[in-house]
């Protein structure tokens, strides 16, 4: 089975910088990992890999920073890792990083499934497997949290609004996966074995082909006007008297603000 | 010159560091209290390799390099310090002398089951009487056929409670000790060999240290350890390389202090500002972070030349002796931050300060490392 898992490199440390010309988030080594949510992705494709054989193509978009993440991606068990990195997709939005992201999956050549993760823990859309499922133009089922390859199809679960739904895929397929179960940590010897591997590979525009009035900020339909870190207010109030006095105080205040629902 | 890490290192670190969050900091505090081996932990821990870190790769290990296994020593370590011991020990002073030592029968026959995990390795030297003086040892392997007759006392065997392939140093030569001094692979189960009380030690209690007593034990010949009389040789290439494992648990036990440290220390209000706030916090801060940080360096440096195949008696001795000094003064600076609730069981720091104690005085006290610093640097010609 051929699969692919499109990564991302996101924020960690509770430190935000905002570049204050592009709107965008600075970035460095020290406070990146890779999104948790892909991390759930990776683990899955390792499993199904241990399963079924085949093999991992993982890709990320970003700048020479990202390679990072791949390397933790390869340590989990891709066999391949390649970067997508060319100064004209900066400031690219969740459209245009998806025809990047398709345009890579193109040079990768034929696939049996595409994962991501549901979403980032920055940006926060879910957009990006969405709209990289109807570049490829494959079906796909978002938030999956089980997910069986079966002899033509997938049958995956997907848990929405109380229910828990069960569909069956023709493959190639895309997932966005929203598992919560606990990641396999890679052993020493797998970690040796990643890096013995061929070293990350990166494809800027030309290497893909694409059009450069798909990427970047020309390529893309929204534009961040403002970025504004919110700084959460908080206050203790002590309450006094007897502990059902208290208690009395402590409902009605937690009714006004409907938490009692 | 460049400090940087490769991403190999870098992930090698980042596994054991999640592993030691997960796996670890939930069960850090019970086990030492309980003075438990956590065997559901260790389990784990041979799953990841973390039994055969540096054993060759035909018999099960993983190799990495002496810096990548530095920083799984320190990050377990900065989590839990008996694991971190447990780890060290076993890789240090058990799997890699007969990694280096050992012939191809005995490399396929105790190498494999110790590289993953599924059995513990220990070393036992010191003895009631012999301790820093090595060769005061009174233990004798007497040649009798094809086997040795083991007789000793071997007390403070790190593992020793939980061991069942032990590296023991004893005399061949009832007569003279240093013509006769070997090393000899002892098993758990051999008739005559018994595992002692474990001790009621101080700090690092989740590990098993015991004395082991050896009775009649009749061991075969082919467990002898390199030649006859090559036992010191053994024992000292053992502690040296043994040493930049405990410097690098001790970096580990000093980091988890300053971390402890610096959360408290944002968090506590007193004269209605954080403590962190107060100039005489802020410099018991910067003499912690610069000590583990000195010592982390001493450390990495010592692997380093480890891994280059380097003279490494004096660099590993000095990183242990700053690294282990370091991590008593960080920890006993991080009891001092915490106040009153550094001295109660509640916080982690009281744990770090006991554990702290233990790096200045096993794996060769802070005077041994001494003594061979100064060797080292008298023997030096000038440049």
């Amino acid at each position: 089975m051929k699969i692919v898992v499109c990564i991302k490199q996101v924020l960690t440390g509770d430190q935000v910088r905002i570049d204050p010309r592009t709107h965008g988030l600075v970035r460095s080594a020290e406070d990146s990992r890779i999104n948790p949510f892909d991390l759930f992705a990776l683990d899955l494709a390792a499993r199904l890999k241990r399963e079924h054989s085949g093999s991992i193509t993982v890709l990320t978009m970003g700048p020479k920073i990202s390679e990072e993440v791949l390397w933790e991606a390869l340590a989990m068990g891709a066999d391949r890792a390649i970067l997508l990195s060319d100064l004209r997709f900066a400031a690219s939005d969740t459209l245009a990083t998806s025809y990047v992201l398709g345009m890579g999956i193109r040079k990768i050549g034929s696939f049996d499934l595409v994962l991501c993760g549901m979403r980032t823990t920055d940006s926060d859309t879910g957009q990006v497997g969405p709209q990289l499922a109807e570049e490829l133009d494959v079906p796909h089922v978002t938030g999956v949290e089980k997910m069986e390859r079966k002899k033509d199809c997938f049958s995956v679960e997907r848990v929405s609004d109380g229910f828990r739904e069960v569909l069956e895929v023709s493959a190639p397929a895309l997932f966005t996966i929203a598992s919560r179960t606990a990641v396999r940590l890679p052993s020493l010897i797998e970690i040796q074995d990643a890096f013995s591997r061929s070293p990350i590979e990166c494809w800027n525009l030309e290497d893909l082909g694409a059009d450069p009035g798909r990427v970047g900020s020309a390529g893309s339909c929204t534009r961040v006007e403002e970025l504004i870190p919110i700084t959460q207010q908080k206050k203790c109030v002590f309450i006094e008297g007897e502990p059902r006095q208290q208690a009395k105080v402590l409902f009605s205040k937690l009714n006004e603000k409907n938490l009692l629902a | 010159m460049d400090f940087t890490l490769t991403n190999r290192q870098k992930e090698i670190r980042r596994m054991a560091r999640q592993f030691a969050k997960a796996e670890l900091a939930p069960i850090a505090k019970e086990i030492d209290e309980e003075g438990r081996f956590p065997w559901e932990a260790v389990e784990k821990m041979g799953r990841l390799n973390f039994f055969g870190m540096q054993a060759p790769r035909p018999y099960g290990g993983a190799e990495i390099d002496s810096i990548s296994y530095c920083l799984v020593i320190e990050e377990i370590s900065r989590v839990c310090a008996a694991m971190g011991l447990t780890l060290a020990v076993h890789n240090g002073v058990a799997v890699y002398p007969l990694s280096q030592f050992g012939n191809d029968e005995q490399k396929a026959k105790f190498l494999p089951p110790l590289a993953t995990g599924e059995k513990i390795g220990a070393f036992c030297l010191t003895e009631p009487n012999a301790g820093s003086d090595a060769m005061a040892i009174e233990s004798r392997a007497i040649r009798d056929g094809d086997s040795y007759v083991v007789n000793g006392n071997k007390i403070f065997v790190t593992n020793g409670g939980v061991a069942d392939t032990l590296i023991l140093f004893a005399s061949v030569n009832p007569d003279d000790v240093k013509k006769g001094f070997s090393a000899i692979l002892v098993e758990r189960g051999t008739p005559g060999f018994e595992v002692g009380l474990l001790e009621n030690n101080c700090g690092v209690r989740a590990n098993p240290v015991s004395s082991i007593i050896l009775t009649d034990c009749r061991v075969p010949q082919a467990n002898l350890l390199g030649r006859e009389g090559d036992g010191f040789k053994i024992a000292m290439a053992g502690l040296d390389t043994g040493r930049v494992g405990i410097a690098a648990q001790a970096v580990g036990i000093g980091q988890g202090a300053l971390d402890a440290a610096l959360k408290y220390a944002k968090e506590r209000v007193q004269f209605r500002v954080p403590i962190a706030r107060h100039q005489a916090i802020q410099m018991m801060l910067a003499d912690m972070g610069t000590m583990v940080e000195a010592a982390r360096l001493l450390t990495l440096q010592a692997a380093h030349i480890r891994d280059q195949k380097g003279e490494l008696s004096g660099p590993s001795a000095m990183a242990k002796l700053f690294a282990a000094r370091s991590a008593s003064k960080v920890a006993s600076m991080a009891v001092q931050i915490h106040g009153g609730y550094g001295y109660s069981k509640d916080y982690p720091v009281e744990r770090y300060f006991r554990d702290a104690r233990a790096t200045e005085i096993y794996e060769g006290t802070n005077e041994i490392q001494q003594i061979v610093i100064a060797r080292e640097l008298l023997k030096r010609g000038e440049d």
